[in-house]
């Protein structure tokens, strides 16, 4: 069976700096893949050309047996692949509720289909009771979970979370875990997630992925990946690697 | 002690309620009385508050709910006449097909000349809606076939009664003024009936979506270059619908005079006054900023103070006030607290 998403040696270069090298993963349905390496090492920026912000320079990316490479993010979305940000992009000025309807008319023109939608993703994200406050006036955690809920919305068969879990307290940080899972067990939801916190990512993901300096160095179970050379010099520097 | 919440909305709702039907009893009756007494004068003064009304209400989709800056939307006001003007002058079309069709020339040029601009943001987007006005001048000024600067004559055609000019859209005679206005106050009710309906159908949400965030936006599967342009058709649609009602009024279409900067700045302060991104908000704005131009100029234009451009003094000023202190516009207010602080506890 082929896999769901399909990067084929994407590059993407950014005037001398060159974000993504070859880089060729591919994810199959109904995992959860990790998505990790230090700061600045193209995670955004894969996930950018996956989502259609970006096209790479070289290389192919296939969803579902489509190629994506150079199509738009709107179309993207239509064929199943839906984003968080690592900086909230919440629909400041709408309410909680409208943001997730926002979502949920992508699968349907009637309103009222797409409010009820949303009430229940609102409910299944934890947001129940803050359905009629501005997005603008919700605490961080909160946001990231609109986010989520306005991705779910638009019933992907891939979501990616950006850092959904970075710059929250411990607990809200576990809770985010939380419904992470909960989405990959009760929605059968196929989700990658990038995040710089190995913390985070080593539990909840059936496999890992590491990028250092834009280059693929580490693919496999969290286990194997920790224990790798190259991904404890990336993390850790040359003297521990050599110990 | 403050009632519980669902009770507080449901009381506001009945306030709003009360609001609309006290609103639309004065605006049907305004100009009788002004009739009975021949006070002619202000039923155009009503007439332009309408029409400015339903620009700003019309402006409010581009502006406001899809938050880009349009400055260039009297084009559209412009062509509008002209449309409905040529199929009158050199067709005998009526002005209420000439309305139709004008509606749908103006929203078809607006959707060619707005695609190409969408790939603008911000500044350069507003700057470029006032490009294609400033070609649009010239243009006017100079096509012969559509009078150049000369411009076209609307010939009052004798008609036979009330139902015949309300037809034909032509009234004259005594009852000219007060014919306008209620022809105004339809077009405004429709105007603002069908732009509820768009502000709660996925238009509405996906405008106001753009404008939040155009890149969380497209992240979940809005093309937002294609609801850019549905957005200014729309605007555009309205603004041609007034532009021939003005035609038919003033019977004359020429471009000094439907190219004009205010068929675009009165409506823009019209809704930002009254509070921009609300579907009244426009409605109070032309309520409050149409009278005080008109009565001004015309108390002011002839007392000791004429010429001296006063009016045009109080009228920037109030809108530097507004803009100072409630830039949201006067129906972002906390209304509903007020009322409520004037009414005594029962709950």
């Amino acid at each position: 069976m082929a896999a769901l998403l399909e990067l084929q040696s994407s590059s993407k270069r950014f005037g001398g700096l060159l974000a993504n090298r070859d880089v060729s993963l591919t994810i199959e349905a109904g995992e959860i893949v990790g998505l990790i390496g230090p700061n600045g090492a193209g995670k955004t920026t894969l996930f950018n050309c996956i989502t259609g912000y970006m096209h790479p320079d070289a290389g192919r990316i296939l969803f579902d047996g489509t190629d994506v490479t150079q199509a738009r993010p709107e179309r993207i979305c239509r064929l199943g692949v839906a984003r968080t940000w690592q900086v909230v992009r919440a629909f400041g000025r709408m309410t909680a509720l409208d943001n997730v309807v926002c979502g949920a008319l992508q699968r349907t023109a009637r309103v009222a289909e797409a409010r009820s939608r949303a009430v229940e993703l609102l409910e299944f994200t934890g947001l129940g009771g803050r359905s009629d406050v501005p997005a603008a006036t919700l605490t961080l955690a909160d946001k990231k979970r609109l986010e989520i809920a306005r991705a779910l919305a638009t019933r992907p068969k891939l979501l990616l979370l950006d850092e959904a879990m970075s710059g929250l307290t411990p607990i809200e940080s576990a809770d985010a875990v939380t419904l992470v899972r909960r989405i990959h067990d009760e929605l059968g939801m196929t989700i990658c997630v990038v995040e710089h916190v190995m913390e985070v990512v080593m539990p909840l993901s059936h496999r890992v992925v590491v990028l250092d300096y834009g280059v693929k160095i580490a693919d496999g179970s969290p286990q194997a990946v920790v224990r790798d050379e190259q991904v404890i010099r990336a993390y850790l520097g040359e003297r521990r690697a050599a110990r | 002690m403050p009632g519980p919440a669902p009770s507080r909305i449901t009381w506001i709702t009945s306030v709003a309620r009360l609001a609309l039907v006290v609103g639309a009893l004065v605006a049907i009756g305004y100009p009788i009385p002004l009739q009975l007494q021949g006070y002619t004068y202000y039923q155009t003064v009503g007439f332009l508050v309408l029409v400015n009304a339903m620009l700003g209400v019309g402006w409010n989709v581009i502006g406001g709910w899809a938050g880009q800056f349009d400055f260039g939307p009297q084009v559209f006001f412009g062509v509008g006449a002209y449309t409905a003007a040529v199929l009158f002058v050199k067709l005998g079309v009526e002005a209420w097909l000439g309305l139709l069709a004008a509606v749908v020339v103006a929203a078809v040029m607006c959707a060619l000349l707005t695609y190409p601009l969408t790939r603008l943001r911000g500044h350069y987007f507003a700057i470029s809606t006032v490009a294609i006005w400033m070609i649009a001048q010239p243009i006017g000024a100079t096509w012969e076939y559509i009078g150049g600067s000369q411009g076209l004559f609307i010939p009052v055609k004798p008609r036979g009664g009330v139902v015949d000019s309300a037809l034909s859209l032509q009234f004259s005679g005594p009852t000219k003024a007060m014919g306008y206005y209620y022809a105004a106050l339809a077009l405004f009710a429709v105007t603002l009936a069908l732009m509820a309906v768009v502000e709660r159908s996925k238009l509405g949400y996906y405008f106001r979506a753009i404008r939040d965030d155009q890149e969380a936006a497209e992240g979940i599967g809005i093309d937002s270059r294609l609801y850019k342009v549905i957005a200014r058709s729309i605007t555009a649609a309205v603004f041609a619908a007034a532009g021939v009602l003005y035609a038919f009024w003033a019977l004359s279409v020429f471009p000094e005079q439907v190219l004009e900067l205010n068929w675009s700045t009165l409506p823009i302060m019209a809704t930002v006054v009254g509070g921009i991104g609300r579907l009244w908000g426009p409605v109070l704005g032309a309520v409050i900023l149409i009278p005080i131009s008109q009565i001004m100029s015309t108390t002011l234009g002839t007392g000791p103070l004429a010429g001296r451009g006063i009016d045009l003094i109080v009228y920037g000023l109030i809108i530097v006030v507004i803009a100072a202190f409630r830039p949201t516009g006067l129906l972002s207010l906390p209304w509903a607290r007020w009322f409520r602080a004037g009414r005594p506890a029962t709950a």
